[in-house]
C-alpha cells in the first residue's frame, strides 16, 4: 500500500514533468493541447473503475459475498470521479478547440449519459433497504457497463463527431506518446491507492453498522 | 508520506528549471535583431517603423499565449479541485468514523447514542 503511494506520488510529478518540459508542443493548438494527457487518462481510468465494477457485480450476483457490493461501489465512486474530471477538463480545451464549451456529438454525450447511469447507480443504492441494495446495484453496474464500449466506439459509429479517431492517440509524436503513457500509469496507479482506501473505509463502515446492529439487539433483549 | 510528496515536488520543480530553458526577448534583443536584418537585406528601409511593427506582433504573440495558458492553467486546476474534494470528503468520512467507533469501543454496554457515520 505505502509502495503504492509512494510509486503514484513520484509518477504524477514525474508526468507532470514530462507534460511541460519534454513533450513537445502541439503545431496548431499549441500550449492547450497540454490538456490531453491528463484529460484522456482520466477518461480511460474511467472505463478501468467501471470494469472494476463490472466484474465485481459479477461476482457478487454469482457468490454473494457483501466485500464484492462494497468494492463494485467503491470502484463506481471513483469511476464517477475521474468521469467528473474528463467531463469537466473536456469543456475546457473544447472552448478553445472548437470554439464551443459543449457539443452534442458522439463522444460527449455518450459520455455524458455514462456519468449520468452511474449516478443513478448511487441513487439506487441510496433509495433501496441494505438487503436490497446489494443485488440491485449490481444488476444496475453490469447493464451499465455496456455503455463503456459504446462511448469508446462512439466515434466510429457515428461518423461526424468532433473527436479523433480511436487510434489516434497512438500515432502521437514520440515524446508526446512517451509523456501520455507515463500520465496514464499514474492515473491507473492513483485509481488503485484511492480504491484501497475507499474499499477499507466501506468496509469500516460495514463493520461500525454489524457492530451498531449487535448493540441495538442486545439493549431490546 | 508528506516527505515523500514535499521531495517528489522539489525534485521535479529543480529538473524543471534546470532543463527548461525559457524563451524571453528582451527590448534590447529585439532592436539588435531588426537592426542586423535590415542590415541583411541591405535595401533602404524606415528602422523605426520596422522596429515598431515587429514589436506589435511580438506584443500580439504574447497575448495569444496568455490567451491560452489561461485555459491550459484553468483544467490543471479543474483537476487538481476534484481530486482534493475528493480526498477531503475521504478525509472527513474516516474521521467521522473513527470517531463513532472509538465512542462505541468505550461504552460497550450499548449507552450509545447511534448515528450514521458517514452522515457530515
Amino acid at each position: 500500500m505505502k509502495i503504492v503511494a509512494i510509486l503514484t506520488t513520484l509518477l504524477l510529478f514525474i508526468s507532470l514533468y514530462l507534460i511541460f518540459g519534454y513533450a513537445q508542443i502541439e503545431r496548431s493548438m499549441l500550449e492547450v493541447q497540454k490538456i490531453f494527457y491528463f484529460h484522456v487518462s482520466a477518461a480511460l481510468t474511467v472505463f478501468v473503475a467501471f470494469g472494476v465494477n463490472f466484474v465485481f457485480s459479477i461476482k457478487y450476483l454469482i457468490q454473494r459475498k457483501p466485500n464484492d457490493d462494497l468494492l463494485a461501489a467503491a470502484a463506481a465512486e471513483l469511476g464517477v470521479v475521474f468521469c467528473t474530471i474528463a467531463l469537466l477538463s473536456g469543456p475546457i480545451w473544447a472552448r478553445y478547440a472548437w470554439n464551443t464549451w459543449w457539443n452534442w456529438e458522439p463522444r460527449l454525450t455518450s459520455t455524458l449519459i455514462l456519468w449520468l447511469m452511474y449516478i443513478g447507480y448511487f441513487m439506487l443504492r441510496s433509495a433501496l433497504a441494505p438487503h436490497k441494495r446489494k443485488i440491485y446495484s449490481a444488476v444496475l453496474g453490469t447493464i451499465a457497463y455496456l455503455e463503456v464500449p459504446i462511448v469508446y466506439y462512439s466515434v466510429n459509429i457515428w461518423q461526424g463527431g468532433m473527436h479523433p479517431g480511436t487510434g489516434t492517440k497512438w500515432n502521437l509524436e514520440a515524446t508526446m506518446r512517451h509523456t501520455w503513457m507515463v500520465a496514464l500509469v499514474a492515473f491507473i496507479l492513483l485509481f488503485t491507492l484511492l480504491l484501497t482506501l475507499r474499499y477499507q473505509l466501506k468496509k469500516t463502515e460495514a463493520r461500525y453498522h454489524r457492530i451498531q446492529q449487535q448493540h441495538l439487539g442486545e439493549v431490546k433483549s | 508520506m508528506r516527505m515523500v510528496i514535499l521531495a517528489s515536488f522539489l525534485i521535479v520543480l529543480g529538473f524543471f528549471l534546470a532543463t527548461r530553458v525559457p524563451v524571453t526577448l528582451t527590448a534590447d534583443e529585439v532592436a539588435g535583431a531588426v537592426s542586423d536584418a535590415i542590415a541583411e537585406a541591405q535595401a533602404p528601409v524606415d528602422e523605426e517603423r520596422v522596429e515598431q511593427v515587429v514589436r506589435r506582433s511580438i506584443e500580439k504573440l504574447e497575448a495569444a499565449q496568455r490567451y491560452r495558458l489561461k485555459y491550459l492553467a484553468g483544467a490543471y486546476f479543474v483537476i487538481w479541485l476534484v481530486f482534493m474534494l475528493y480526498v477531503l470528503r475521504l478525509g472527513q468520512q474516516q474521521k467521522a468514523l473513527d470517531q463513532r467507533l472509538a465512542q462505541l469501543e468505550q461504552a460497550p454496554d450499548a449507552n450509545v447514542s447511534f448515528q450514521n457515520p458517514t452522515a457530515i
